[in-house]
Formats: structure tokens, sequence, C-alpha cells
């Protein structure tokens, strides 16, 4: 170790050249990394906060299932029958509305049924009522575009008046914040017919989906059976939200070829490194150095470029996380970030592997050259 | 403390470039004494010390240390006999590019598995004594060749070792700096009375010897101990 680190300092310019390029590689993978979860976190935040560990389709909605799906009464019912398993009512469509203090706003409803386990309670405000259908409890992002509790939210075109009776935490659904509202409530926003500027009589008792908490040994199957639905897991649910799946397609490849790019540029930088110093390689073989040790000492000098660059680029992306605040959508939370850097540090290792060879080879036998 | 190399044979080279450097050679070094080994350019004086030191495997023959054959020992028996029992200053690509002089020494003892701060003072003492005292921090690819040699003596000696080998000391040096690095040898080769064999052209090394060996003879069948 003493003798890696003094070749490390002699050769100080070099490595810190190095290093530079692992940083921006470990900085990049770190910046990827966060837009992923925060884009993820902006698409699907709202499903994964559902208690609910699996949703009922309809059974002809293959894809789109939150745009596409109505299941009805007789559906919700069914599954309320089926033993080992809780059933909710969920209702999700895309609307805008404008408040009395004329604030604009895009916003995901998912309609409830108030008390359900799906009803998000309130963090400040008071919750989702039977008895007041026009209530309405909206997201942290809601608040930060200028909603507020009390505030009168008319649905645009369709004349929809809800009343902001509470707010929650952070919850999004396709880069849209959610907005809990009573189901039925829902149904008049989701069948009005726009333009009428009259809200439909009596809308149809349909939803999207059916929220289940299933236990272990409920028969999901034999109750799709039945009652013609499709059930999926929460977690399968997420590729039906937009553009989900199309966002972490785009982000993953960018982060897999920034991890294959990091071996290679670690793998070059050491094949070169260790061609330059052959004689050096040759003398400590001569000196008595086993070839373990100089395995050891160059896999040495790697993990501590690979390492000190992967940790200041952690800094970077960890600054540039705080720097971006909530403008943006970027998420990067320490274990993800402990995750990313210690990947890079080990495809960076594994880009070493090749010189390893070149390193035992060395023939110490090249000293009695008068040559050198 | 002995080195025998007995009906040595060694061939370097492949196809049509091999050569036999060494042919049958018998050869005794006294311990506790300074021998110097001479013979024209090609003759094998490098080669006998590489044979000698563990570096190379002879094709026939056996060499002897303290009467143990080190001749048919694996390649990783002979590193760890190398820096161990063996200092060795080569011909020439003796050092660490980018080291300071002292570093040079602390870097040796770290491969023989020596604490560096063990030896730090012991160090800075040897690299006085062979006149660098006054740049111990200075790169030594920076140095002259002499000065780079007297370092590479200074990190031979470091460790005690058993066998000293040196190729050509002198070679890149003044009479005086010559002179200066052959007491130093022979002061070194009585005080731990190591074996110490020295490949050389210059009569001021063949002078202060006490014995010399002359591989022109030796090929001849004869050894000339003075
Ligand atoms: N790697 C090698 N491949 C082929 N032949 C070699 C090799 N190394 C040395 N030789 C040959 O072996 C013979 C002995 O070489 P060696 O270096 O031992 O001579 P030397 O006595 O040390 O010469 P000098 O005084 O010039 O240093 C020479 O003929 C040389 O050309
Ligand atoms: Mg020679």
């Amino acid at each position: 170790m003493y003798l890696a680190l003094l070749e490390l300092k002699a050769a100080r310019g070099r490595f810190l050249l190095m290093g530079s390029v692992v940083v921006l590689v470990a900085a990049l993978v770190g910046i990827v990394s966060g837009f992923t979860t925060g884009l993820g976190d902006d698409t699907i935040s709202a499903l994964r906060r559902l208690p609910a560990t699996h949703l009922a389709f309809d059974r002809g909605a293959d894809s789109d299932q939150f745009a596409r799906s109505l299941v009805g009464e007789a559906e919700l019912d069914g599954w309320r029958e089926r033993d080992g398993v809780e059933a909710a009512p969920l209702g999700v469509s895309i609307a805008r509305g404008t408040t009395d203090r004329k604030v604009e706003v895009d916003f995901a409803a998912f309609g409830v049924e108030p008390g359900s386990f799906l009803d998000p309670g309130a963090a400040s405000g008071t919750a989702l009522s039977a008895g007041e259908p026009s209530g309405v409890v909206v997201s942290q992002q809601l608040v930060k575009d200028g909603v507020r509790v009390g505030d009168l939210l008319t649905v645009d075109r369709l004349g929809v008046e809800l009343e902001v009776t509470g707010t929650t935490g952070r919850s999004s659904y396709g880069h849209v914040p959610v907005a809990y509202l009573p189901v039925e409530t829902w149904q008049r926003i989701r069948f009005a017919t726009p333009g009428t500027r009259a809200a439909v009589a009596e809308p149809p008792h349909q939803y999207s989906a059916v929220a289940l908490k299933a236990g272990a040994g409920a028969d999901l199957t034999g109750a799709d059976r039945a009652l013609t639905t499709r059930t999926v897991t929460v977690e399968d649910a997420y590729a039906a939200a937009p553009g989900y799946t199309g966002e972490r397609l785009t982000m993953t490849s960018i982060q897999a070829f920034l991890y294959a790019i990091a071996p290679l540029v670690v793998g070059a930088f050491f094949a070169v490194w260790t061609v330059q110093r052959r004689p050096e390689l040759a003398l400590l073989r001569a000196m008595g150095a086993s070839r373990a040790r100089l395995l050891g000492h160059t896999l040495a000098q790697a993990a501590i470029v690979v390492t000190a660059g992967a940790v200041v680029g952690a800094a970077l992306a960890a600054a540039l996380g705080l720097a971006v605040g909530s403008e943006v959508p970027f998420s990067l939370p320490a274990g993800a970030l402990v995750a990313t850097m210690a990947t890079v540090v080990l495809v960076g290792l594994a880009g070493t592997a090749v010189t390893l060879r070149k390193v035992t080879t060395v023939d110490p036998m090249t000293m009695l050259g008068a040559g050198r | 403390m002995s080195l025998d190399l007995l009906d040595v044979t060694v061939r370097l080279g492949r196809g049509e470039s091999r050569v036999t450097a060494l042919s049958g050679l018998t050869v005794s070094f006294a311990p506790a004494a300074l021998t110097a080994l001479v013979g024209p350019s090609g003759s094998g004086k490098s080669t006998l010390l590489a044979v000698a030191g563990a570096l190379l495997r002879p094709d026939a023959g056996r060499v002897l240390l303290n009467g143990a054959d080190i001749a048919g020992l694996s390649p990783a028996q002979q590193a760890r006999l190398r820096r161990e029992r063996i200092g060795y200053v080569f011909q020439s690509g003796n050092l660490l590019s980018g080291l300071t002089a002292l570093e040079q020494l602390l870097a040796a003892a770290s491969v023989a598995g020596r604490s560096p701060r063990a030896v730090r003072a012991r160090a800075i003492e040897l690299l006085t004594e062979v006149g660098l005292g006054h740049r111990l921090r200075h790169r030594a690819d920076q140095m002259s060749g002499g000065e780079r040699q007297r370092i590479a003596l200074a990190r031979a000696l470091l460790l005690e070792p058993d066998v000293l080998l040196v190729d050509e000391p002198t070679a890149a040096v003044d009479r005086d700096r010559a002179a200066g690095i052959v007491d130093l040898l022979a002061a070194t080769t009585r005080r731990h009375s190591c074996v110490t064999v020295v490949a050389t052209h210059d009569p001021v090394v063949v002078d202060a010897a006490d014995h010399v060996v002359d591989m022109a003879r030796l090929r001849a069948g004869a050894d000339s101990p003075r």
C-alpha cells in the first residue's frame, strides 16, 4: 500500500486527470438516477401511495387502463364479497380547474369512497366525508400552485364546483398533482359532456378500477374469471400511467450506457498506465515483489482513484439535487446515491481487470538488458 | 554464507538468436569477501549475476546458497529469496520513476515487507554514506547516472542482504567516487559477512577486491583467486 500511494503521489497529475473523468461519469450517473427517480415519482407517486395490493380493471382494457377501463357496481360488489379481499372503488381522470381566486391548475382527479382504505385523510384541514360530496383534498403541489383550504375550485367547461377542505402530502399522477374527491363527484366529472355546462343528473355508477387489499390466500384468478375483471398488482399498474414506461426506458438506457462507459474509460487508462510502467514493474519483480503484491498494488491504485472519483461525483450530483430544489422532478435519496456510486466503483474496477494480466506477466529478466 | 555455482549452463534468446551465455561454468564465491567479476563484454558477467541472484533459472547445473540448491526453485520461491536475501544493483534501470532518492529506499523496504518508518533513519544514513545526504528529497530521475547508481547501491545495502550482486557500479562515476563506492562495498561486505560479487571493468574495483574472477579464464576452466 505504501508503494501504491508513493506511485499515486509521483504520478498525481495523471491520476487527477483520470479521477476527474470518473468524477464526471459518476456525477452524470447520479444526476440521471436522480431524474429517473424524480420523473418516476412525478408519474406514479399517487399509485405508489395507494394502500392497495392490486387493482382490478375491466377485462377489455389491456393498456392505458386508467383511461380505458370502466368497472361497474356489480364488479365492485362482487369483489367486496370475495374472501380475504378488501375492495374499494377508484376513479382516475385528468381535469383542469380554476379557483375563485383565479388560480388555474391541472389536476388528476382521484375519486375515492370517503372513509375507505383509499381515503388519504388530511394533513391539514378536514378529510373527505360522505356528507360533503363537493369536498376535495388537494396534494402538496397544488398547494404550491396556490390552491388553499377554503377555495372554491371550478372544473373548467363542466362547471362542477369543488370546495377545498384539506391538503395531503406529495401525490402526482402522469406529472399532474392529485386532488382526492368523493367517487360520486368524480363520476360527475368523468361522465359529463364537456361544454354543456350542465352536470349529468345521474352519471353511471362506474369506476376506473376496484382497488384491492388482498391477503395471501385470496383467489384473485377465480374472482377475475367470475367478475370479468383483470387484476394486476399495483406495481404492474404503474405501466398504465401515462408516459411511465417510455420515460423509464429512456432514463435506464442512458444509465446503462454510462455504466458501460465507466469501465472502458478506467480500463483504458490503466492499460496505458501499466504499459508505461512495465520497466518499474519489472524492477519490482526483480526486487522480489510477488505477483499478488503487484496485483494488489494496482488494484489499490484503481480503487483509490475510482472511489475518490465516485465520492466527489456523488457530492456533485447531490449538490445539484439541492440546487434545483423541487423546481424540477429530481429525487436522489441517500440510499439510491450510495447504490449508484457503488455500481460506478464496481464497474470501474471491472475495467481494470483486463490490465491485471499484463501486470502479472511482466518478466523481471528484462532488467538484464543493458539498453534500458 | 557461501555461494557456489556448479556446472551451470544458461542459454538465452529464442530460435536463431539463441546463445549459450554460460556453459558448464563452475565457480565459488568466498563468504565475507568482495569478489570482482571481470571479463570482456558479452562474456556472461550479467548472466552469472542473474543466476546467482535467483532471477534466472539455469538450463543445467546447480546454484548453492549456503549449501542449498536454489536452481530449482519455483518462481514464487525465487521471488521470496530475492526480496529476503539478495541485494541487487542492475547495470541500469534501477529506480522507480517519480520517486525521490529517499522514497526509492523506503519503497524497497516496503516490497521486502519491512516498515518504511523503521528503516528511515538507516536509509538516510546510507544515502549520506554514498554522498547523497543533501539530495534525499530530490527526484531520482532528475539525477545523473552515477548518482542514480549510488542510490541503487544504498537501496541494496539497506536490507542487509546475504548476497550482494552489483553490476558495473562504477561505470558512470569519476575515480574518487568509484573509490568511495568500493570502500563502502568492502566495508559492508565485512560488516555483514555477505557474499559480494561485483561485475566490473574498472581497475579501481579490481584493485580493492579480495578476489578476482575472470570470465575468460573460467571458460578455459581455471579460476584465479588472488
Ligand atoms: N535476452 C537475451 N537474449 C539473447 N541473448 C542474450 C540476452 N541477454 C544476453 N544475451 C547474450 O548473452 C551473452 C552474455 O551476456 P551478458 O549480458 O551476461 O554479458 P556481460 O558479460 O554482462 O557483458 P557486458 O560487460 O557488456 O555487460 C551475450 O552474448 C549476450 O548477447
Ligand atoms: Mg553486463
